[in-house]
Parts: structure tokens; sequence; C-alpha cells
């Protein structure tokens, strides 16, 4: 993570006054890459302030940091900013700075306001404005900075169609590349599924309890209530359909089949708890999602119908249905028929000549 | 019944084959012309159709008979005529009727009550008459089409006092009532009455001016319908001994029932036995829905949290049953228009069971109760222990818990009741819990309508009517950021609910010309356009299969026809080739395959129209 959150989102170009004052001699430059070598000892990303560099101990007095500085941030290996109103510095990679030193000035005034946006990054359309120059131009040395692998462009999740450009070292922000679920632009379905897989598993297990078929293999003492038993198996639900022969199949009421069961007083997850669960399985490679990726994760798995809500922001699993049926409408074939609107009472398409019917009925239908 | 009572001509085709399939085709034709021509005198019947005079006249007493039209008042000088569309649905139910009466009060009141459905309506002392032909023949009744067999069966009714007991029974808990003349007044009809009531009682018999006077007439006119109707419930005022069929006028108090049956429409015959034989009943069609309702949550249940909970749960409602005349009052007083006024919401104290009850209903029903519930639970009610996987290291015989142990796992179901996100029961107090039913029939209906979804259109189907109906109107990438879906995918979902009526989608420019691009694509779902439009494809699904079944008799006639002849049916393999034989067995699996999905089609239909009443959206 090379930006800074305390950096300033504007650049302070004071520092480059100070490249008026000539490099006085050799010496100079070898100790400006002293406190540069000393600078990159820092963690990355971290700013200077004036009092850092000369804490450094590498330049005599105030002026002579002051040209040190100017040298390097010449050479653009120094990254000049301000933060409340103090100037403080960034170092650059070398590499990066060697691109730069070689740059048309228009194109590095457009890599100085893409580096401004940072990790938002900048709209084309807005570049141009902000710089004056011509959509061309702007196009021209848009490319070139791509080519010298300077800058990225990233589509934008908020404002579909739209090319950000940011640095090419940033990652961009949540606003233009979405949050952890998505990916160039797009959900990343592959992820979004394993998470869910993950999170679903964990709620079912702080939830659910899986009951096996012999949890309470009792023989009963009581003769009456072992006929009362198997009478209440035998019967379970009166029902019209039981009658019939086409009917879905009833598993016995004691099926033999293990069952899922909710758990009595379960310490139900929260999103944070889930959150803080799936980082830690550390299978986001890399990403972390934060409490409101979690709590949209959530809402897609109560929307999809895997968990449901107990509170606003508890959970648990839906226990599947035994045996899922639909109803008596999109269980015939009317309920799904691609002509549904067309068919009538007569004409091409009717219920005598229909060819849904006469599979579903295993019998023919009349021609029409 | 004014909202359901809306008849498109899909339902009325419906409707029409249904009373054709039941009661033949003049009564048929004749509800054919008045659908086509609407209110109608008997005479412009005759001018608007091809049957004459007696035909119509034919038809017409049997649609009355069997309460499939509308008349006005007798007190008026013309009798206009009317389709009740409603009841003519309610044929396709008969069957459950007869199953549902037959599960609660057995064989012999299912028998009465089939017979009350053939007849109609009928007076005590006719259906009498129909059970034990007394010396008085030609009631019309008595014949055995009726198919009343006073056989010494152990499934049919034995003795008078035993019928009496019957209809008292079934009265009691609503799914007999009285018949009464108003019950032949259409909506527009039965408003009028109650408003010229309202009006000679309150406003000396001229409108009201005033606006708070208006409010006043329109709370009466729906205090008089529901007076009107509630007295249909009541039961005729009879100890034990009154049943003893004394042939006593003195008995005969017809002051006690023109009370009863609300002024003009008191039903005063001769009294020639005790004043209950002249008492005239029916079935209560709105008691079927009630029974429907239980049976279809009883179900979700058994299929969303276990059996063992169904069953405790069906004890509950039917429980409950015997308070619960109908569903949904239909008659509730409007609205008060601001909403201070709005009466204060209180829990519907019929709908209340305690856990202690249901306790020992299980037990009379020997239902392990220890099923279906987390282990954990069980072991610690049952004072034992459970390992890791749940089992128990002491098994539990649910037939020797005590009661205190008894209730607490009641109380353990009723917890996962109450815990499901369609709340098919509500805590109200400790032990005690309420079924919540009016706040259950838009999550039914909302059920429905998602599984409709599923099935026909996948997992993102459902998602997306589940996602509009949380957060109302949706942009499209808000669409795609909650369904975590690409916009592509999401496009041809909303496309294709858009397409059928589901959901509706808007779009609004951001510019001043329009432009894909540059427009905001809203979508939002409306739940009770979605539940028109379901019931509405319903009854067009029902009435395809009544076709095919039609079209599938036709297709066998012949076979059919030899069947049931008179010296075949029931010597079918004698008579019958083999390949005969087998033909009529695939036809009728055939028939009855359709007949079942109708059924299951009109379980749907219930869901969706008579749980409650419209929902009023902004
Ligand atoms: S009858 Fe056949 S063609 Fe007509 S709607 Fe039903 S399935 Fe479709």
């Amino acid at each position: 993570m090379a930006s800074a959150s305390t950096a300033p989102p504007e650049l302070a170009s004071k520092a480059e006054e100070g490249a008026a004052v000539a490099p006085a001699a050799e010496d100079m430059g070898s100790r400006a890459d002293m406190l540069y070598e000393e600078c990159a000892k820092r963690p990355e990303g971290t700013t200077f302030f004036q009092r850092d560099l000369t804490g450094m101990q590498i330049a005599r007095d105030l002026n002579e940091l002051l040209n040190l500085v100017g040298d390097l941030s010449n050479r653009h290996l120094l990254k000049p900013l301000q933060f409340e109103g103090e100037p403080c510095w960034k170092l650059r990679p070398k590499d990066i700075a060697d691109k730069l030193r070689r740059l048309v000035p228009d194109e590095r005034l457009l890599y100085q306001h893409i580096d401004n946006a940072h990790t938002e990054g900048v709209w084309s359309k807005a570049l141009r404005a902000k710089t004056n120059l011509a959509q061309p131009t702007v196009t021209k040395y848009l490319k070139s900075l791509e080519s010298k692998d300077l800058i990225q462009a990233v589509m934008s999740v908020k404002t579909p169609n739209r090319k950000m450009y940011l640095l090419k070292h940033l990652k961009p922000s949540e606003d233009v590349a979405g949050g952890p679920w998505q990916n160039e632009g797009d959900f990343d379905s592959a992820l979004i599924e394993v998470a869910a897989k993950v999170v679903a598993n964990k709620v079912e297990h702080d939830t659910c309890i899986r009951v096996s078929a012999g949890w309470n293999n009792y023989t009963s003492s009581d003769r009456q209530a072992v006929i009362a038993h198997k009478k209440a198996q035998t019967k379970s639900m009166p029902d019209i359909e039981d009658a019939l022969p086409v009917q879905p199949y009833h598993p016995p009421t004691d099926s033999g089949a293990s069952r899922l069961v909710h758990r009595s007083n379960p310490g139900y997850p929260t999103t944070i708890t889930l959150a803080k669960y799936l980082n830690e399985t550390g299978l986001l490679r890399g990403k972390t999602v934060r409490e409101s990726d979690m709590e949209q994760l959530l809402e897609m798995l109560v929307l999809e119908g895997t968990l449901e809500n107990v509170s606003a922001s508890t959970f648990r699993t839906v226990i599947p249905p035994i045996n899922q049926k639909f109803n008596g409408f999109v269980d015939a074939p009317c309920g799904n028929c691609p002509v549904f609107d067309l068919c009538s009472d007569e004409g091409p398409i009717t219920a005598r000549t229909c060819a849904y019917f006469a599979e579903w009925l295993e019998t023919t239908s009349e021609e029409p | 019944m004014s909202y359901t009572q809306r008849a498109t001509p899909v339902f009325a085709q419906l409707c029409t084959f249904l009373v054709q399939d039941i009661h033949g085709d003049l009564p048929a034709r004749v509800l054919n012309v008045l659908e086509r021509r609407g209110r109608q005198r008997s005479s412009e019947l005759k001018q608007s159709s091809y049957l004459n005079r007696i035909q119509i006249g034919h038809g017409l007493v049997v649609l009355a008979q069997q309460h499939l039209v509308f008349h006005s008042p007798s007190t008026e000088p013309t009798t206009f005529y009317e389709p009740d569309w409603c009841q003519c649905y309610d044929l396709v139910r008969v069957g459950k009727i007869a199953a549902f009466v037959e599960e609660r009060f057995g064989q012999k009141a299912s028998n009465v009550i089939s017979n009350l459905l053939t007849l109609g309506h009928t007076s005590l002392a006719d259906l009498l008459d129909a059970y034990f032909p007394s010396s008085q023949q030609g009631d019309g009744l008595t014949n055995t089409s009726t198919g009343v067999a006073a056989s010494g069966d152990k499934d049919t009714v034995t003795s008078a006092d035993e019928l009496y007991d019957i209809v008292h029974t079934l009265m009691e808990h609503g799914w007999v009532i009285q018949a009464s003349e108003a019950q032949y007044l259409s909506p527009e009809d039965l408003y009028n009455f109650a408003q010229q009531q309202a009006l000679q009682e309150h406003f000396g018999g001229s409108f009201p001016t005033g606006t708070k006077d208006k409010d006043k007439l329109s709370q009466l006119v729906m205090a008089n319908k529901r007076r009107i109707r509630d007295a249909w419930l009541e039961l005729p005022n009879s100890s034990s001994s009154s049943r003893k069929r004394k042939a006593n006028a003195a008995d005969c108090d017809p002051c006690a029932r023109q009370r009863l049956n609300d002024g003009q429409y008191a039903s005063i015959k001769n009294c020639r036995h005790s004043p209950e034989d002249d008492l005239v009943i029916r079935v209560n069609p709105e008691k079927t829905a009630v029974a429907m309702r239980t049976h279809h949550l009883v179900g979700l249940v058994e299929q969303l949290i276990g059996s063992t909970t169904a069953r405790l749960y069906e004890i509950i409602l039917r429980s409950l049953e015997k308070n619960i005349p109908r569903c949904f009052e239909d008659y509730s007083d409007p609205a008060p228009a601001n909403m201070e006024d709005q009466p204060q919401w209180e829990p519907n104290l019929d709908h209340i069971v305690n856990t202690r009850d249901i306790a020992q209903q299980a037990k009379i029903h020997g239902l392990d109760i220890c099923n279906g519930l987390d282990p954990h639970a069980v072991a610690r009610i049952a004072k034992t222990t459970s390992n890791g996987k749940g089992v128990l290291a002491q098994p539990v015989d649910h037939t020797t818990l005590s009661f205190h142990q008894r209730e607490e796992l009641v109380e353990g179901h009723m917890q996962l009741l109450v815990d499901h996100p369609l709340h098919f029961t509500t805590w109200h107090a400790r032990g005690q819990y309420r079924v919540d039913f009016d706040l259950m029939a838009k999550h039914l209906i909302q059920h429905e309508i998602e599984d409709t979804l599923l099935a026909k259109h996948g997992v993102n189907g459902r998602k997306l009517v589940r996602a509009l109906l949380r957060k109302g109107k949706l942009e499209e990438r808000s669409v795609c950021n909650t369904l975590m879906a690409s916009a592509a995918t999401v496009r041809k979902v909303v496309n294709d609910l858009a397409l059928q009526g589901y959901v509706e989608t808007q779009e609004v420019p951001k510019v001043d010309r329009r432009e894909a691009k540059l427009s905001n694509h809203l979508v939002w779902y409306d739940i009770q356009r979605a539940r028109e439009r379901l019931l509405h494809d319903t009854y067009k699904a029902q009435l395809r299969i009544l076709q095919r079944i039609n079209f599938e008799q036709e297709k066998a006639k012949e076979l059919l026809n030899k069947a049931n002849r008179t010296d075949v049916a029931g010597n079918e393999s004698k008579y019958l080739k083999q390949s005969e034989l087998q033909d009529l067995k695939k036809c009728q699996e055939v028939v009855e395959k359709l007949y079942l999905q109708l059924q299951r089609q009109d379980d749907l239909v219930a869901v969706l129209r008579d749980y409650c009443g419209p929902f009023l959206t902004a």
C-alpha cells in the first residue's frame, strides 16, 4: 500500500522551488543519495516531515537539507506533499523516478494529476478539463504513460463505462473497483461462491445440529403407546393427495436419514463475527471483508434462501425443505408453458392440441 | 365478497365449466347467458338465449337451490338474477369439504355434509325424511339419486337423534349454518338493504348530509352486514329435550326465529314438527377456507420445520377452528380518514392456545414430542445427557415423561414455530401462544409467489422479488449490488419477470432525450399486483385442466359409455377385453391425475384469494 492516508490530496510543489538553487557539488549529489537511502530504510509509504529529515543528520544545516531535498525532488525521487499546511515528502522508487525523468512536460502534468487522484483514480474527461490539453494529446499521453507502466486504467464500478486512471502501483479504491467481491468492475462470482459456502457452513455449524436417525432409541414399555405411535406414523397427515396414485413421495415421519434441526438457544452469528471469521480463514487471497461487505453477502444469502434473519444482524440456516414441492400451478404443464398467453379455447393452441399435456399424461393430443 | 366476487372472463368460464361438470348442461347454459348479459330478469333471459321458458325455469331452480345465483329480494316486484361466481367456484371444493368433515367429525358427519352439499339447502325435516323416509313420500328430496341410503352400515346415521346431534355439532363448529334469503342478495343488493336499514333506524329514512354522519352511515352499513351474516351462524336455541320431535305447535316460537333470522328474512313456515325441523340449513361456504388454511399451514410446517412440529401445529389450529367462522372479516369498518382515529391494534383473543392443553392433546394422540427438537434440549429436559452428535445417553420414552417435561418439550416446538420467519405462532404470555393469521396471510401469499418464480425462473427470480419486497423500488445498479450479480444476469431476470407481469419497470431519462444509456432504470414489485396476476393465471390453468379432462374423456367416450352400462359396471373384467380394460385404467388414471392437479391449484387459489382481503399499497 503506497498511499498513506495522511497524504493530502493536493500536491505541493513548493519543494521544487528549492531546485532553483543549483546543485553545488558532486558531494551534494552523493549526500542526497545518502538521504534517499536513509529514508528508504523506513517502512514503505512513510511520510517524511522536515524534522524527520533533519533527524537523520545527513545535512549539516537547514539550508543544505533544503538543497538536498530540492535535488531529490528534481530527480523525482522525492514526491513533495503537504500535510495540514506543512510540507512533507514521500519516496518514489528509483525505477519510477527514472521513467519520470524521461517524460515530456505534458505527460508529466498528466502524471501529476493522476498521482493526485490517488486510489480514486481520475476520469480522462476530468483530466482534460484540469490540464486544458486537447483531447488527442490527452489520449496520446495517457497511452504512452500506460505503455511505460506508470499508470493503469480501470473500469469504474460506480459509473460503468468510465475509465479511471490511477498510478500503476496503486490498488483502486472500493469506489472504483468495488469491494472484495468485485473484480475488474464485475462481481467475482467464483470468489463469492467460495465465501458464501464458507459463511453458510459456519452459520449452519453454529445454529443447527444434525440429528441421526437413532438418536433416541427407546423401546416403549407401554404397549398401547407403541400402537398409537405406529398409527401416528402411518397416518401422519391425512391428505387428499395421499389417496391418489400420483403424489409426491412422502418419507415416513421418522425417516431413516439424519435431519438438520435448529439448535435451541444457540449463540447466533452476527455480521461482525462472520466477517472476522471469514478474514481469519485467509481464503480471500489477501482481500479483507469489512462489516459492510459481509452485510452485503449475508443479505444476498438471505435473499437466496440459504440463511434467514433471526434479528437484523443475526442469522441462522434455513433448513432445506424435506421434499421440495412447489404449488399446483407450476407443477402442472400450464404453469411452465412457454405459450401460456397464446393458448386459448380454440385455435391452433388449446388444451386439446397441447403437446405438454400429452407428454405429462403420456397420452395423445389432437393434431392442430 | 366484493373483492373475490370480481369475475374476469376466464374465471367466469371456469365457473361455468364447474357448474356444467356437476349440475349438467342446462344450469351451465343459463349461467352462461347471465355472464354475457349481466343482471337479468328471467323473461329477459329467454330473449337472450335459445332456451325456452321451461328450460330457463328449470335451470334457475337448480342454480338457486345450489346458491349459484343471486336474486333480488322477494319483496320487490320483479326478480333479477345474477351469477354468484364464488359459490360456483366453490363447487371444486365439494370433495374437500367432505374430507375435512370426515377428519374432524367422522364418517357419519361427512355423509351428512355430502347430502347437504347435494341438496343445496334443506330443512331439517326434509333431511330427516331423506334419511328415514316417513309415510309422506313425494318430497322430491327422498329419491335415491341423492345417494342417501339408510342401511345398517356403521358409517351411516341410524337414528333421528343421531342426525340431530350431528347437525348440532356441525352447526356448533360453524360448518353448517342457517340458510336465509339474505344469502341470495348480491353484494349490491345486500349493501342497499343494509343501508336502507341503517337509514330507517338512525336517520329517519333520509340520507345524511354532513361528513361525520356519512362516515357514521358507512359504519352502520358494515355493522348491519355483519349482523345479518352473523345471525346465520347462531344455533337454534335447542336443548336436547326439544330435539325429541315433539309435534307440538306451542313449542314453535316464531318470534324467536324472527330475531335470529333478521326481520323479513325469517323463514317461518308452518310448524309441523318441533321448531328445529323447520330450520333450513346449508353448508357454510366460508368455513371451507378455514379448514383449507389449517391444512395448508400444517403442510408448510411439515415441509419447513418438521413433521412432529407439524402435528402439534395441527392440534393447535384444529383447536382454534371452532372459534373461526371465516378467514378474514370482509365487512370491516372503513378505515378512518386520519391516522389518529385508527383503532389500536388488539390481539385476537380467540386465537390463543395454552401449551398445557396442547401437551395434553399430544399425549392423547401418542405423539413422540421428543422428535424434531435439538437433542441437547431434550436431554436437558429429560435429565439425561447427549454426546456431541446428539445421541442420547439414555433413550427417552416419551410416554414416561412427566407432565411438566411434556410441557417443556411442547414449548420447544412452539419456539421453533415462533422463530420461523413466517411466524407460525407468536408468544402471547407465559405458556400461551397466539396464531396471527392476518399477519401470516401476507407471508403465505408472498411465499407462493416466490415458489412460483423459483420454479419458473430459478433462484434469481425469487431473489429479485425478495430484494424488491425488502427494499422497495430499486435502480438497476442497486439491484446488481443486492443480488451480487452482473448487470447482464439482472437484466435478463428483470425482463423475464416484467414480461409476465410480476415486476414493473420504469425508465427515467436523466437528460432531455430518451436514451437507454442516459436513463435510470427502476424496478419495483407490488405484492397485490403479483398476487392478482398469479391468481388469474391459476384460474386459467384450472380451466385448461378441465378442458383437458373433457378431451381425455371424449377420446375414450365409447369405452367409458360401455363401462358405465348398468350390466358392465361392477363386472368390467367379465365384459371388457383385456385391451379395453387397460385403456380404461389408463384413462381413469389420467383423469385422476388431472383432478388432483386441479385440487392442488385450488389450494393455491385459496392462499391467494381466501385468507385475506386486498392489500392496499400507496
Ligand atoms: S394447455 Fe398446453 S399449451 Fe395451453 S397453456 Fe397449458 S400447457 Fe400451454
